[in-house]
C-alpha cells in the first residue's frame, strides 16, 4: 500500500492535527505574555483557518474506495458528517472566547481539535480497532476538557464522574470487542457480518451486551446516563455544548453502523408480540428507559443545563428507535435527527453560555436567571424559542421532522407494525416533554425580570453563530429534503455492508460484500461453532 | 497445549474481579485499578483468541493488544491527573466526598 | 390565491414582531391590515369558486419525498366556510384588542401566527401538512394566554397547551400507524381515503385520531381545558379559542378522522354520539350555576360544540351540513359573547362576578354593550333569525332520524341554554340596584370605542345574515359532501 495515498485519504484529519499543534505552539511560544483575550482570539482564529481548510479538503476529495477492508472509509455521508463535526468544533471554540474558565488557551484548543479528530475517525471506519482507538481519542480529551475549569470543584467532580463511568464502559466495550473478535475471527465489518448469527452461542449475547454498554454510555442512554447531568452542569459550557453535539453525532453514527452493518445476523426483534433475542430488543429496552426517565426527570430540574442533559437522555431514546428499526430509512432518519439535534443543542448551550456570563452566579445558571429575557434581548430569546421548540418537536422546526421521520421509520420497520408500541411510547413521552420546555419559555417570555431590564452583552461573532444556528434549525425543518439527500447517496454503501439485505445464506452475503472472503469462509467461521473446534482448527494451523 | 477456554475463563474471572472492584470501591484510585484489570482481561482475550485463531499470522489480535495497552496508559494518565485535581479541591479521593452535583 | 391567507398572516406576524416595542399603534395597524386582507382573500376565494361540488386545488407540489409528503393546499365549501369564519373572527379579535399596549408587538405577532396556522389547517389536504399547521397553532395560544391573560393565567395556559399537545399526540400516533399500514405510503387525504384499511385496524386507530381532534373541540369528558382556558385568556385570545380553535378540532375530526376510517367510525358512532349529548347537557347544566360571567360563556361553548359533534355523528347531509353551519355560527356568536364579557365589561368594571355585576346596573352604564349582549344572547339561545337557529335545527333534524333519544336530550339542552342565557342576561345587565351605585362609577367607564362598535356590528351582522339567509353558506357547504373525499361518509350511515 501507498502511504502517500493514505495521507491523501486522511488529509482532513491531518490538517486538523496540524492546526492543533500550530495553535499550541503559537500560544505557548509566541503569546505567553499576551493578554488572555488576545490569546483566545488568536487561538480561535488559527482553529478557524484550519477547520476551514479541512472542510474544503473534505469537499474536494473524491470518494475513495475503502482502505484495508474498511479500516478507513470515505464517502459523501462521512464527508458531510465530518464537516458538521468541524463546524460544531469551531462554534465551541468561538463560544469560549471571553470566557474565564481557563488560562491555558493553547491546550484548550488543542484538546478540542484532537477530540474532533477522534470523532472524524469514528465516523469513517468499518473496523473494530480503529473504532476503539477513535472512541478513546474522542473521549480522553473530553475528560480533560470537562475538568478545565480548575477553579471550580464542580468541574473536576464532573470530570471524575465522566472519566470513571466512561472508562468503565470503555473497558466493557473492549471486552465485548475481544469476544466479537474471538467469535468471528476478524475485526472488520465484513468478517463480523458474515460469521455472527443469533442463537449460535450464548456468548454472542454477552458480547452484544458489553458492546452495547460501551455505546449506551457514549450516547447517554439510560441507565448508563449517570454522568450526563453532572457533566453538562459542571463542565465549562462550551465543552458541555461540544459533548452534547459533536460527540453525539459521531457516537450515534458508529453505534448504528456497528449494529446495523456489522451485526445484522444477531438483530432479533422487539415486536410487542413475538420478540426474539438479539440486539434490537436490548436497544429497545434502552430506548424505553431513556425516553421515560429522561423526560420525567427533566421536569424536576432547576438548572437549565441539567434540564438539557435530561432532555438529551430523552432524545437519545428517540434516536435509539431509529437504530432498532434496523433499516436504511432508519439510518437516514437517525442521521437527520442527530445532526439537527446537535445544531439545536449547540444553539441552546450557546444561549445558556451568554446568560451564564451575564449573571456570573457562583453555582452556575438556574431557570430563574432567564426571567424576562425577552425584554433584555429580544434576539437572543427568539433564538432560544426556536431551539427549545425544536427540542420539543414543534413544527416547522427541524426537531419536529426529525422525530416524525424516526417514528415513520420505526413504524414501517418490523413485520406487521410490531414496533408501533415503541412509537406510541415515544409520542407519549414527547407530549410530557412539552411541559418542561415550556417552563424555560415561560421564564423567557412570561415572567418579568425584577427591576429595570438591562440589555444582555453579546459579542458579534457569538450572536452571528447563534442566529445562524437558529436559521439552520428553521430552514432544515421547512425543507428537510436538503439534509436527507445528503445521506441518501451512501445508502448503497450501507446496504453493501448488510444493513437491510438479509441474504438467505452466509455465503451469498459474503459474496455480495467481498468476493475475497468467500473462499476461506469455512475456516473463518470455525470459532463460532462448538468449542472442541478450536483445538482442531489450531491443529490444522499448526 | 492448554485449551483455549482456560484462558477465556481466566480472562472472564479477571474481568469480573475488575468490574466488582470498580463498582464497589469507594476510593477513586482503586476504581481506576479495577478498570485497568478489566482492560487487561480484554487484552488477555485478544491474545488467546489470536494465538488459537486459524489466521494467527495476520497478527490482528496482537495489534489490537498493542494499541489497547497504549490507550490504557493514556487513560491512566488522564485519570490520575483528574484525581489529583479532585484531591486539590476536596482533600480526598474518596468518592463519597465528591458529591456537590446532584439532582 | 387562498394560500396567501396563510403566508400573509405569517408575514404579518414577522412584521409585528419587528415593530417597535414602544409604539403599539404600528403593530396594531399591521395586524388589522393583515387580517382584513386575509378576510378579503377568503371572500374573494368564495366568489371565485366556480365548480362548487369539486375540490379546488390551490398548490400541489412535492415537499418531502422521503415520506411522500406533499405541499397540498386545496379548498372545498367546508374549508371556505371556515376560512371565512377565521377571517371574520381574526378581524373582530384585533378590533377588540385595540386597547392592548403591554408588549403589543409580541401580542400581535403571536396572534397572527395562530391565525396563520389556523388558515393552514383549513386549507391542507395532506395529512402531514395538516398536522404541521395544527401544531403550529398550539404554541402561540400558550403565550397569548400566559402573558396577556387574567384569572389563573399560567395554569390555564399550561392546561390548554398540554391538552392540545396530548390531543395532537393521539392524532400523530394514528397518522403514523395509518401511513405505515397503507398499501402505498402517502399522506394525501384523498389517496388515503381511497385505500381500504382493515377493519380491525380502523377500529383502534379511529378513536385515537377522532378523540385527539375532539379534545380541542371540547368533547366531554376531555373538555375541561376549555372553560379554564377561555377564562384565563385575554379577550382576543378567548374569542379565537372559542371562535376558531375549537373548530380546528371539529374540522380535523370531520376532515381526517371520519373519511379515513369509515368502518372505525361505524363502530364508534353510538358511544361518540352519546358523549356529544352528555357534553351538550353537562355544558349547559354547569353553565347554569356558574358565578363568573366568563365561565358561563366558556361552558356554553362546550354545550354548543356538543351540537357540532352530534351533527357529525348523524352522517346525513342535513346533520353534517348543520354541524358545519354550527361551527360557523358558534364561532361568530361565541366571539361576540367573549368580546362583550372580556372587553366591554371586564375592562371597565374589573369584575366578572355575576353577583357584583348585579348591583352595577350595566344596562344603564353601557347601553351599547347591553344591546349587543341581548342580541348575542338571542342568537346563542337559537332564536329564529340568527345563525344558531338554522344550525341547531339542522343538527336536531339530522339526529332525529338516527338517534331520536339523543335528539330529544339535545332539545332539552337547548332549553337549559335559554335558562342560563336569560339568567346571566338579567344578572349582568338588568340587576336590581340597591341604590348604592353612584353615578360616578358609571362615569369612570370609558365609552364603548369605535373599534369595539365596528367589531360588534361585524359579528352581529354576520350572524343575522346567515340566520335570515342561510343559503349563503349552505350553498357552499352542501356541494362539499359530493366530493370524492366526503361522499363516502354519507354512505356510512347505512353501515
Amino acid at each position: 500500500m501507498n502511504y502517500m495515498e493514505l495521507l491523501g485519504a486522511l488529509a482532513p484529519e491531518a490538517i486538523v492535527v496540524l492546526t492543533a499543534l500550530v495553535a499550541l505552539a503559537v500560544d505557548l511560544l509566541v503569546l505567553r505574555q499576551a493578554p488572555q483575550n488576545a490569546r483566545q482570539v488568536v487561538a480561535v482564529s488559527i482553529t478557524a483557518v484550519g477547520i476551514l481548510a479541512a472542510i474544503i479538503a473534505l469537499s474536494v476529495a473524491a470518494p475513495s474506495p475503502p482502505w484495508m477492508d474498511g479500516l478507513l472509509i470515505n464517502h459523501s455521508t462521512t464527508a458531510f458528517l465530518k464537516q458538521t463535526l468541524l463546524v460544531l468544533a469551531l462554534v465551541a471554540g468561538i463560544l469560549s472566547i471571553q470566557s474565564r474558565f481557563t488560562q491555558h488557551t493553547g491546550e484548550y484548543v488543542t484538546l478540542l481539535l484532537l477530540s474532533t479528530v477522534g470523532m472524524m475517525l469514528l465516523v469513517s471506519s468499518d473496523n473494530l480497532l480503529l473504532m476503539f482507538v477513535a472512541l478513546e481519542l474522542t473521549s480522553l480529551p473530553l475528560y480533560v476538557l470537562t475538568a478545565f475549569n480548575k477553579e471550580s470543584p464542580s468541574s473536576s467532580e464532573a470530570s471524575l464522574k465522566y472519566f470513571l463511568i466512561g472508562s468503565l464502559s470503555a473497558a466493557c466495550l473492549l471486552f465485548g470487542i475481544s469476544l466479537l473478535y474471538g467469535l468471528s475471527g476478524g475485526i472488520t465489518w465484513t468478517q463480523l457480518a458474515t460469521t455472527l448469527r443469533a442463537g449460535s452461542e450464548p456468548i454472542v449475547y454477552l458480547a452484544l451486551i458489553l458492546t452495547l454498554i460501551g455505546f449506551a454510555f457514549k450516547v447517554a442512554a439510560a441507565p448508563f446516563h449517570l454522568w450526563a447531568p453532572d457533566v453538562y452542569q459542571g463542565a465549562p459550557t462550551p465543552v458541555a455544548a461540544f459533548i452534547a453535539s459533536g460527540s453525539k453525532i459521531a457516537s450515534f453514527y458508529m453505534f448504528a453502523r456497528i449494529f446495523m452493518a456489522a451485526l445484522p445476523g444477531t438483530a432479533g426483534s422487539a415486536a410487542w408480540s413475538g420478540a426474539t433475542p438479539g440486539w434490537v430488543p436490548l436497544v429497545a429496552a434502552l430506548a424505553v428507559v431513556s425516553m421515560i426517565l429522561g423526560n420525567v426527570a427533566a421536569i424536576a430540574q432547576r438548572s437549565v443545563k441539567r434540564l438539557l442533559a435530561y432532555s438529551a437522555i430523552g432524545h437519545a431514546g428517540y434516536a435509539l428507535l431509529a437504530i432498532l428499526s434496523n433499516t436504511e430509512q432508519g439510518m437516514g432518519s437517525l442521521l437527520y435527527y442527530v445532526v439537527t439535534y446537535a445544531v439545536t443543542a449547540m444553539g441552546a448551550f450557546a444561549v445558556v453560555n451568554v446568560i451564564e456570563r451575564d449573571v456570573q452566579a457562583p453555582n452556575g445558571e438556574s431557570l430563574t436567571d432567564f426571567a424576562g429575557l425577552s425584554r433584555r434581548s429580544p434576539l437572543l430569546s427568539l433564538c432560544l424559542l426556536v431551539f427549545v421548540l425544536s427540542l420539543a418537536g414543534i413544527p416547522p422546526l427541524a426537531g419536529f421532522f426529525g422525530k416524525f421521520y424516526i417514528f415513520i421509520a420505526t413504524a414501517q420497520s418490523g413485520t406487521s407494525q410490531g414496533l408501533i408500541w415503541l412509537v406510541m411510547l415515544a409520542i407519549g413521552t414527547s407530549a410530557i416533554s412539552l411541559y418542561y420546555y415550556l417552563q424555560i419559555l415561560k421564564q423567557v417570555y412570561v415572567v418579568e425580570s425584577v427591576g429595570q431590564p438591562t440589555p444582555v452583552q453579546l459579542r458579534p461573532a457569538e450572536s452571528a453563530c447563534i442566529v445562524a444556528m437558529a436559521c439552520t434549525v428553521l430552514i432544515l425543518g421547512c425543507a428537510p429534503n436538503w439534509l436527507i439527500n445528503r445521506f441518501s447517496p451512501n445508502s448503497t454503501e450501507v446496504r453493501r455492508a448488510g444493513v437491510i439485505t438479509k441474504p438467505s445464506t452466509t455465503l451469498e452475503l459474503a459474496a455480495e460484500i467481498h468476493p475475497r472472503i468467500t473462499a476461506p469462509l469455512g475456516t473463518a467461521t470455525g470459532l463460532v461453532q462448538k468449542r472442541p473446534q478450536f483445538e482442531t482448527t489450531t491443529a490444522n494451523a499448526q | 497445549m492448554t485449551p483455549l477456554h482456560y484462558y477465556l475463563i481466566f480472562a472472564a474471572l479477571l474481568f469480573s474481579v475488575g468490574l466488582a472492584g470498580a463498582l464497589m470501591r469507594r476510593n477513586a484510585i482503586l476504581v481506576l485499578i479495577g478498570i485497568e484489570l478489566m482492560l487487561n482481561a480484554a487484552n488477555l482475550n485478544f491474545i488467546a483468541f489470536w494465538r488459537y485463531s486459524p489466521t494467527a499470522n495476520e497478527l490482528v489480535g496482537l495489534m489490537f493488544v498493542l494499541f489497547s495497552i497504549g490507550i490504557a496508559a493514556a487513560e491512566a494518565a488522564v485519570g490520575l491527573a483528574i484525581i489529583i485535581s479532585i484531591y486539590r479541591h476536596h482533600r480526598s479521593t474518596q468518592l463519597q466526598h465528591v458529591d456537590r452535583l446532584k439532582g | 390565491m387562498l394560500a396567501w391567507t396563510i403566508y400573509l398572516s405569517f408575514l404579518g406576524a414577522a412584521m409585528a414582531a419587528l415593530a417597535p416595542k414602544d409604539r403599539p399603534t404600528i403593530a396594531r395597524w399591521i395586524a388589522l391590515t393583515t387580517s382584513v386582507l386575509g378576510l378579503g382573500i377568503g371572500l374573494a376565494g368564495i366568489l371565485h369558486q366556480t365548480n362548487r361540488s369539486a375540490l379546488q386545488t390551490i398548490v400541489d407540489v412535492p415537499w418531502i419525498p422521503a415520506i411522500h409528503a406533499r405541499y397540498l393546499l386545496a379548498a372545498d365549501g367546508i374549508s371556505l366556510t371556515l376560512v371565512l369564519l377565521t377571517g371574520i373572527a381574526a378581524v373582530a379579535g384585533i378590533l377588540f384588542s385595540w386597547n392592548i399596549t403591554h408588549r403589543a408587538n409580541q401580542f400581535f405577532a403571536f396572534y397572527l401566527t395562530l391565525i396563520g396556522g389556523v388558515y393552514g389547517v383549513f386549507l391542507s389536504f395532506d395529512a402531514f401538512l395538516f398536522f404541521v399547521f395544527y401544531e403550529i397553532a398550539i404554541i402561540p395560544k400558550y403565550f397569548l394566554v400566559a402573558i396577556w391573560g387574567s384569572t389563573n393565567k399560567e395554569y390555564g395556559a399550561m392546561k390548554l397547551a398540554l391538552y392540545s399537545f396530548v390531543g395532537s399526540a393521539l392524532v400523530l400516533v394514528g397518522l403514523i400507524a395509518t401511513y405505515a399500514h397503507a398499501g402505498s405510503p402517502t399522506f394525501s387525504l384523498l389517496e388515503l381515503a381511497r385505500q381500504p384499511l382493515p377493519t380491525s385496524f380502523q377500529v383502534w386507530v379511529f378513536p385515537l385520531v377522532f378523540v385527539g381532534f375532539a379534545i380541542l373541540a371540547g368533547l366531554w369528558p376531555f373538555h375541561t381545558w376549555a372553560p379554564t382556558g377561555h377564562v384565563a385568556a385575554p379577550t382576543a385570545a378567548s374569542m379565537l379559542l372559542a371562535g376558531v380553535v375549537m373548530k380546528l378540532g371539529a374540522y380535523g375530526a370531520l376532515r381526517v378522522a371520519m373519511p379515513l376510517f369509515p368502518e372505525g367510525l361505524a363502530a364508534w358512532r353510538d358511544p361518540l354520539a352519546l358523549l356529544s349529548v352528555i357534553g351538550i347537557l353537562a355544558g349547559a347544566g354547569i353553565a347554569l350555576i356558574q358565578k363568573d360571567f366568563k365561565f358561563v360563556v366558556g361552558y356554553s361553548s362546550v354545550s354548543h360544540m356538543g351540537f357540532v359533534l352530534l351533527g357529525l355523528m348523524t352522517l346525513s347531509v342535513t346533520g353534517l351540513s348543520g354541524a358545519v353551519l354550527q361551527m360557523f355560527s358558534h364561532g361568530i356568536i361565541a366571539s361576540l359573547l367573549f368580546a362583550v364579557v372580556g372587553r366591554m365589561i371586564y375592562d371597565r368594571a374589573h369584575t366578572r362576578e355575576l353577583s357584583a355585576l348585579e348591583s352595577l346596573q350595566l344596562s344603564r352604564a353601557l347601553p351599547f354593550a347591553a344591546i349587543t349582549f341581548v342580541l348575542a344572547s338571542l342568537a346563542s339561545m337559537g332564536l329564529p333569525g340568527f345563525s344558531g337557529f338554522v344550525a341547531e335545527l339542522q343538527v336536531l333534524m339530522g339526529a332525529w332520524k338516527t338517534f331520536p333519544l339523543y335528539a330529544a336530550l339535545a332539545g332539552i339542552g337547548i332549553l337549559i341554554g335559554v335558562a342560563y342565557t336569560l339568567r346571566v342576561l338579567v344578572k349582568a345587565f338588568f340587576g336590581q340596584s340597591n341604590g348604592t351605585i353612584e353615578a360616578a362609577t358609571h362615569e369612570n367607564y370609558a365609552p364603548i370605542s369605535i373599534p369595539e362598535r365596528i367589531g360588534a356590528l361585524l359579528l352581529l351582522g354576520t350572524s343575522l345574515l346567515v340566520g335570515i339567509y342561510p343559503r349563503v353558506l349552505l350553498d357552499l357547504i352542501l356541494p362539499s359532501f359530493e366530493t370524492p373525499l366526503m361522499k363516502p361518509l354519507l354512505k356510512g350511515a347505512g353501515l
